[in-house]
C-alpha cells in the first residue's frame, strides 16, 4: 500500500509538470499570434464613428496598458503565473472586463456534458459489443453491426457531422441542428430545460458515437477474439466453467485492461474533436469559444481554455493511471 | 477389474478445406484400448504422434478442425455411460469436474493471470461439489493441505505464485472434486526434475486417496517408469505397444518402444545412446504399412505393405509389429526406479 501513495504522488508531480509545461507552451503560443487585440478593439471602435488621431493613439496606449502588454513577454509570462496561481486567469479582452475563466466556466459543462456522455456511451457499448462479437463470432447481428463499424469509423467525424445536418437538418427536419438549446426556454434546472438540451445534444452526440463506437468496437472484437484461444479460456471451458463467469470475468475482464489504456489515451484526442463538432452544431461549448477567441485575438480566453483542456485531459489520464494497479494485479507500482 | 473407458476403434481426424483444396490428417487413427478403474494409463509418444489430439477427444475438447470419423469412446462412471464424442453440450458439462477433470499442459498459462485463485475455486468446484459456504473452502484447504500449499495462495494471484507452486495449484482444482477420471497432458514438463519429482509423487498419492484413474501423457519415458501402472506408445497417430509398465521396460515388443526405451540414460552407463534414423511421418500423407517401417531397422517387405495389427504377444501386452518376437531391449540394463521409490 505504501508503494501505491509514493507511485501516486510520483503521477501527481508527473500531473504538475505537465500542466506547467502545456500552460507554458500555450501562452507562447497565444501571445505569438499576428491578430493584436488592441487593434480588433480599435477597429470595432472607431468603424462606428471618426475619432483624431491622437485619441486613437491615446486609445491605443491605454488600451496596451491595461491588458498588460506594455510590458516585455517574459514579464507578461510571470505576470500570467503570479495570476494563474491565485485562480485568476485574466479578464477576456474583447468582453472586457468579464473574467475569462467566467466565460469558460460558462461554456465548460455544454462541452463536458457532450463529451462525457458520448465517451462512456462509445466506451461502454462499443467494448461490451465489441467483446460480445469476439467470444460469439457466428452472432449474425454482431457480424453486420462489425461490417457497418468498419464503413463508419474511418469517416472523419465532422463530415459525419454534415451528413447529420443534411439528414435530419434538409431532408427529414426532425431534430434541430444548431444552438445548444431552444430559444424559448428559460435557462433552469426545469425538466422543460433538460428536455430541450437532451434534444438539441441529440445530433452532435450521434456524429461523435457513430464514428467513436466503430473503433472500440474493433478494437475490443480483435483483442477478445485473441484471448478466447488462451490457454486459460480453453481450460475454464474444459472445465465447465459457466458461460456468462467465462465471458465476463475471463475474456472481456482481461480484455477491458488494454482498453482502459487507450480510453486515456483517446481522451486528448477527443476534446480537439468536438471543437469542429461544436462548429457544425453552433453548440455553446469550449470549442465555440475557443475559435471566436483566436479569431478576434482574445489572448487571456485562448490561455483559459487552453488551460482548462489541459488540465482536464492530464487529469483524466492521472484517475485512470491511478485505477490501472487496481484493474491489473500483475502492475508493480514501485 | 471393470474399465472405466472403453476406446474402440477410434478415429480423429483434423479435416481442412482451404479454397476447394481440402486435406486430412489422421491425427489419431484406429486406436483401441481401455483404461481400468484406480489405474495410471501412461501416454507416451513423441512430438507430433498425435498424443495430443487423442487426449482431445477423451477431454470432449473436440474443436474444428479435429473430428471424430470413426469409432468411440465410452466412460463408464458408475453405471452412466458417456461417450465425449457424441454426447450432448448439457451432458458433457455436467460430468465435467465432476466425473472428468484435466489437467492441462503448461501450468504457467492455464490461471487467469488477473483472477485470485480463490476465485478460480469457486469457478471451477463450487457448482460440482454443491458445497457453498463454510463448508467448501474447508475442503479447498483441506485439500490443498494434501498438496503441501498452505491456505494463503487462495488469496494470491497466479504470478505471484512459483512455477511448482502454481502447478500444485492445478492439480488442486483437477482434483477437488474426486473425479473418477482424470486426463493429465505433460502436468510436469515445464518444471525442473526436483520439483518435477515433488509433483509426481502427489499426484500418485492424491490418485491413491481418491481412486481415480488417470491418463498421464509425456514424451519423457523416466516420468512413465515414475508414476505409470501401464503405458501405451503412441506412433504416427496409431497405438503401436501396451503392456504394464515393467514389461515395457524389460521386454518391448515393438522396434520404436526398443528405442525410447535404450534411449532412458542409466547412472554409469557413459555409452553413446544409439539415435533413430529419419522423422516422424507427415500425419497427412503417412507411409503405407506400418508407419514405423522407414526408420525401423527390422522392417521386411511385408511392413511396407501390410499394417500389423495390435495382438496381444504375452498377458497384458499388446504390439503391432509383425516381427514382435524378434524385437530385443537394446541395453539390457536394470529397470528404471520403480515407483515406489518415489512416493
Amino acid at each position: 500500500m505504501k508503494a501505491y501513495f509514493l507511485f501516486a504522488l510520483k503521477r501527481l508531480l508527473q500531473l504538475f509538470a505537465v500542466c506547467f509545461a502545456g500552460i507554458s507552451a500555450a501562452f507562447f503560443i497565444s501571445h505569438l499570434s499576428p491578430i493584436s487585440p488592441v487593434d480588433s478593439i480599435i477597429g470595432r471602435v472607431s468603424g462606428r464613428s471618426t475619432y483624431s488621431p491622437e485619441a486613437i493613439r491615446a486609445l491605443r496606449a491605454t488600451m496596451t496598458e491595461l491588458f498588460g502588454l506594455d510590458v516585455p513577454l517574459w514579464q507578461q509570462y510571470l505576470n500570467f503565473w503570479g495570476r494563474f496561481v491565485t485562480g485568476d486567469l485574466g479578464p477576456s479582452l474583447l468582453a472586457f472586463p468579464t473574467p475569462a475563466l467566467r466565460l469558460v466556466m460558462i461554456a465548460l459543462p455544454w462541452t463536458f456534458g457532450l463529451l462525457t456522455a458520448t465517451i462512456i456511451i462509445n466506451w461502454l457499448i462499443g467494448n461490451i459489443l465489441g467483446g460480445l462479437a469476439g467470444y460469439y463470432q457466428n452472432n449474425r447481428f454482431l457480424k453486420a453491426f462489425g461490417i457497418v463499424a468498419i464503413g463508419l469509423q474511418p469517416i472523419p467525424h465532422y463530415i459525419v457531422a454534415f451528413l447529420m445536418v443534411i439528414l435530419f437538418g434538409f431532408l427529414w427536419p426532425i431534430l434541430p441542428i444548431s444552438g445548444g438549446f431552444a430559444m424559448n426556454v428559460r435557462v433552469a434546472w426545469t425538466p422543460e430545460f433538460v428536455l430541450s438540451v437532451l434534444h438539441y445534444a441529440l445530433l452532435p452526440a450521434l456524429s461523435l458515437v457513430l464514428v467513436g463506437i466503430g473503433t472500440w468496437f474493433l478494437g475490443m472484437r480483435a483483442l477478445v477474439s485473441n484471448i478466447v484461444t488462451e490457454d486459460y479460456v480453453t481450460y475454464a471451458e474444459l472445465a465447465g466453467v459457466k458461460r456468462p463467469t467465462i465471458l465476463f470475468a475471463y475474456v472481456i475482464r482481461n480484455a477491458m485492461i488494454p482498453q482502459l489504456t487507450s480510453l486515456a489515451m483517446t481522451l486528448g484526442l477527443i476534446f480537439s474533436g468536438t471543437i469542429i463538432i461544436e462548429q457544425v452544431f453552433s453548440y455553446p461549448g469550449l470549442g465555440t469559444l475557443l475559435v471566436r477567441a483566436v479569431n478576434e485575438g482574445d489572448t487571456t480566453v485562448v490561455l483559459a481554455v487552453s488551460s482548462i483542456a489541459i488540465i482536464a485531459v492530464a487529469t483524466a489520464i492521472f484517475i485512470i493511471d491511478l485505477l490501472h494497479p487496481i484493474f491489473d494485479p500483475r502492475v508493480r507500482v514501485e | 477389474m471393470a474399465d472405466i473407458l472403453t476406446v474402440q476403434g477410434l478415429k480423429a481426424y483434423y479435416l481442412m478445406n482451404y479454397y476447394g483444396i481440402s486435406r486430412e490428417v489422421r491425427a489419431v487413427d484406429d486406436i483401441t484400448m481401455t483404461v481400468k478403474h484406480n489405474e495410471i494409463y501412461g501416454i507416451a509418444g513423441e512430438s507430433s504422434s498425435g498424443k495430443t489430439s487423442f487426449i482431445k477427444v477423451l477431454a470432449a475438447a473436440i474443436r474444428p478442425p479435429l473430428e471424430v470419423v470413426a469409432g468411440s469412446a465410452v466412460y463408464d462412471f458408475g453405471g452412466q455411460q458417456v461417450d465425449p464424442t457424441t454426447a450432448s453440450p448439457d451432458v458433457l458439462k455436467q460430468i465435467r469436474w465432476k466425473h472428468l477433470s484435466y489437467i492441462m499442459q503448461g501450468s504457467m498459462s492455464v490461471l487467469n493471470p488477473v483472477r485470485r485463485i480463490e476465485k478460480s475455486f469457486v469457478d471451477f468446484a463450487m457448482e460440482p461439489l454443491g458445497l457453498s459456504g463454510k463448508a467448501f473452502w474447508n475442503r479447498v484447504r483441506d485439500h490443498l493441505a494434501h498438496l503441501k500449499l498452505s491456505p494463503n495462495v487462495l488469496r494470491a494471484y497466479p504470478h505471484e505464485l512459483s512455477g511448482g507452486m502454481r502447478q500444485r495449484v492445478t492439480i488442486g482444482l483437477a482434483t477437488v472434486c474426486h473425479p473418477e477420471f482424470i486426463i493429465a497432458d505433460e502436468p510436469t514438463t515445464a518444471l525442473d526434475v526436483v520439483v518435477q519429482k515433488d509433483v509426481l509423487a502427489l499426484l500418485r498419492n492424491i490418485q491413491q486417496e481418491i481412486k481415480s484413474s488417470v491418463v498421464f501423457v509425456t514424451h519423457d519415458m523416466a516420468v512413465h517408469a515414475n508414476i505409470a501402472d501401464r503405458v501405451g506408445i503412441i506412433y504416427a497417430g496409431r497405438l503401436v505397444e501396451e503392456a504394464r509398465t515393467r514389461d515395457l521396460f524389460m521386454s518391448p515388443r515393438h522396434p520404436y518402444t526398443g528405442h525410447l526405451v535404450a534411449s532412458l540414460p542409466r547412472i554409469g552407463d557413459t555409452r553413446q545412446r544409439p539415435a533413430l534414423e529419419g522423422r516422424p511421418p507427415n500425419l497427412a500423407e503417412p507411409p503405407p504399412g506400418c508407419r514405423f517401417h522407414p526408420r525401423c531397422p527390422l522392417a521386411i517387405d511385408r511392413c511396407r505393405s501390410e499394417v500389423p495389427p495390435l495382438v496381444t504377444v504375452a498377458e497384458e501386452h499388446r504390439a503391432a509389429c509383425w516381427r514382435s518376437d524378434e524385437v530385443r531391449p537394446v541395453l539390457d540394463a536394470d529397470l528404471p526406479r520403480n515407483r515406489a521409490e518415489v512416493s
